[in-house]
């Protein structure tokens, strides 16, 4: 971690010990959430999108102003078809406006993704579809392994075990090999599928929510979260979203930066109220998920929203 | 014979996910409680019916897969609809050596015997989440970060094994009007916190088009109801358009060897976006004949089962010491 990082880090988490949870609502005015606004919202997300469930998390790192049973809220097994690395440039390629051109009439999320200006130093070390194509050849041999790289020699190759216990199980009715025989002849689809487990917090400092990733490869091995970057829009990767501890599980996961969610989902809300369109805080996660597809838009978690932003539901 | 033209109904393997919490959980309670204690452990998998079409759920180890320890008040509910419970025992060994002596048939063959005793005794009948078992062998380096683990998902054989008739999509099978009473039974079925875990159910089709989904027991009450036509129905965790997932074959066996009966139709029950999903849910018609012998409990069935790893048998090791090297963590604690 950098240090500057580090320090706000340290900041951060001493203001959030000294100061209260937010108890007034400011959603309208700042963009913000309460603590039981985001509890509301989470509920109504869980009920119209039954893919997200709340958790509670690591018992230690349980945040008291929050209920024990309702700490985050989680949506697994999510798939990835592509990178969003390699879409971009190809949609760079045929000419269009990333981030800008995206289906909604009003392009309220231009304000906060721009074009970018350059791509190329970024583009060098970033692996694009190709790459991994091509290092999937040597991936096979050795079993994954997260963080692996400098302790390779340490990880014995999957060979050398290769059934010393007589396990070879002739069944006719065992399926072989899943992936190829479903998806012949572009097996290549199915191979390239990561797969993420997608988490909403509540960032106390920020009073917004905040979505974390925690990716797995093909073989639904943990992935690097270096990795993860390739399914985060390039203008995001490394700046708005960082790699850091998991506020309720272990291990590090990336995370996109909640330091400009609060002033994003205030700017998406003058909109809606300029349209005349009264929005409820109940609402709030599918605007933001909507907002947050424009950061990892590969990667396709459930935000329905077939029903009327403002106006009361009978939810 | 025109049964043997028929082609075997095959079954798409479970696979593993585990999460890094397990692992982060395992590692302490090895080293605060268990020590070198290498006794089986109880644990909990869990698992959804696949809601994509693209991708299958899986068998997730999550921490609270583990028993809590001590120190900790426990409050892990089991189930929601996202988190159908599935028991398994884990055999955590102390060194690399054993991890790799195991018996691995002989511990395959003890945990299908757990599901044999309990289709026996009708347990699994009562309770259906006991027809789902796992096994994880592992070996814990605790130096290097580094674990090696293994999954099998024990699935008594039929032999001979059951053969396919038909298999399409549900929204094929059913009416128009059944699928539609379908789809609202199965997402109420979803919904209720009573069921909402339960993985195995039989599906109800009556002469007036109404479905409704009612838990495995009621076979044994409602049989030689002539009014209503049974499918079994079990939560899919496969997402392929042509095979059923793994843990219809355990049901299969219960059907055989408890209710004896030859022709099955089962219902492989999916989702998308958490709904149920009647184009990508299957059902299938299956022919099978029960094993000689299966009516005594004695002989329990063969088992297979240990997961294979990209195509292939073997052991998968993962190094997590950069999320775990304990100066690190100390630097976090502080």
């Amino acid at each position: 971690m950098v240090l500057s990082q580090k320090l706000h880090e340290a900041f951060k988490g001493t203001v959030e010990r000294i100061t209260s949870p937010r108890t007034v609502s400011a959603f309208k005015e700042k963009g913000v959430l309460s603590v039981n606004e985001f509890i509301i919202a989470g509920d109504n997300l869980v009920s119209k999108c039954p893919t997200w469930s709340w958790e509670s998390g690591e018992p230690s790192k349980r945040k008291p102003y929050l209920p024990a049973e309702k700490q985050f809220l989680i949506t697994r097994n999510v798939p990835c078809l592509r990178r969003a690395a390699s879409v971009e440039e190809e949609y760079e390629a045929a000419g269009g406006e990333v981030l800008l051109d995206n289906e909604d009439d009003d392009g309220w999320l231009a304000t906060h993704g721009k074009p970018r200006e350059t791509k190329q130093d970024e583009d060098e070390n970033l692996p694009s579809m190709e790459n991994l194509e091509i290092s999937k050849q040597s991936g096979i041999q050795s079993i994954p392994s997260y963080f692996g790289g400098d302790e390779e020699e340490d990880i014995p190759d999957m060979a050398e075990f290769n059934d010393p216990d007589n396990l070879i199980e002739t069944d006719p009715a065992t399926l072989q090999s899943t992936y190829l025989v479903a998806h012949e002849p572009d097996d290549d689809i199915i191979l390239r599928t990561r797969t993420y487990d997608v988490s909403i917090t509540y960032d106390k400092y920020y009073q917004t929510p905040r979505v974390w990733l925690t990716g797995y490869d093909e073989s639904r091995m943990l992935l690097k979260p270096e990795l993860v970057l390739e399914d985060v829009s390039q203008d995001h990767a490394r700046k708005t979203v960082t790699i850091e501890d998991h506020p309720h599980l272990p291990g590090k996961h990336a995370s996109v930066h909640p330091c400009r969610h609060g002033a994003v989902m205030k700017k998406i809300i003058d909109v809606l109220m300029s349209r005349g369109v009264e929005p409820e805080v109940d609402k709030y996660l599918f605007l933001f998920l909507k907002f947050m597809a424009s950061v990892i838009p590969t990667i396709e978690y459930d935000y329905t929203m077939d029903f009327d932003l403002g106006s009361s539901s009978n939810s | 014979m025109e049964e043997e033209k028929r082609p075997i109904l095959q079954f798409a393997p479970f696979q593993s996910v585990v999460d890094e919490g397990f692992w982060h959980r395992l590692s302490s309670l090895k080293l605060n409680e268990l020590g070198i204690d290498d006794s089986p452990i109880p644990i909990s998998g869990f698992y959804a019916p696949c809601s994509h079409p693209q991708v299958s759920n899986h068998l997730t180890l999550l921490s609270e897969s583990l028993p809590s320890e001590a120190s900790e008040k426990s409050s892990t509910s089991h189930g929601n609809r996202n988190r159908c419970w599935v028991p398994g025992t884990l055999y955590n060994t102390n060194t690399l050596e054993t991890y790799h002596g195991l018996d691995k048939q002989a511990l395959l063959k003890a945990e299908a015997k757990k599901i044999w005793d309990d289709i026996h005794s009708g347990k699994a009948v009562e309770d259906s989440t006991l027809l789902s078992r796992f096994l994880l062998i592992s070996y814990a380096d605790l130096k290097k970060w580094s674990f090696h683990y293994w999954f099998a998902f024990p699935a008594l054989v039929l032999e001979p094994a059951a053969t396919l008739n038909d298999i399409k999509p549900a929204s094929q099978w059913f009416s128009s009007k059944e699928a539609e009473s379908l789809s609202a039974a199965c997402n109420e079925w979803r919904q209720m916190t009573a069921t909402a875990d339960v993985p195995f159910f039989l599906v109800s089709v009556k002469s007036d088009s109404s479905v409704s989904l009612r838990p495995l027991k009621d076979w044994e009450l409602c049989d030689g109801d002539g009014q209503q036509v049974f499918v079994v129905g079990f939560y899919d965790p496969c997402h392929l358009p042509n095979n059923p997932g793994w843990p219809l074959r355990n049901l299969l066996a219960l059907i055989a060897a408890r209710w004896n009966i030859n022709k099955v139709r089962f219902l492989c029950y999916r989702e998308n976006r958490g709904f149920a999903d009647l184009g990508l849910s299957l059902v299938g018609e299956a022919l099978v004949s029960v094993p000689t012998g299966w009516r005594d409990h004695d002989c329990v069935p063969t088992a297979v089962g240990w997961e294979l790893n990209r195509s292939k048998k073997g052991s998968r090791c993962i190094s997590l010491a950069k999320t775990m090297d304990p100066t690190r963590l100390v630097v976090t604690a502080a």
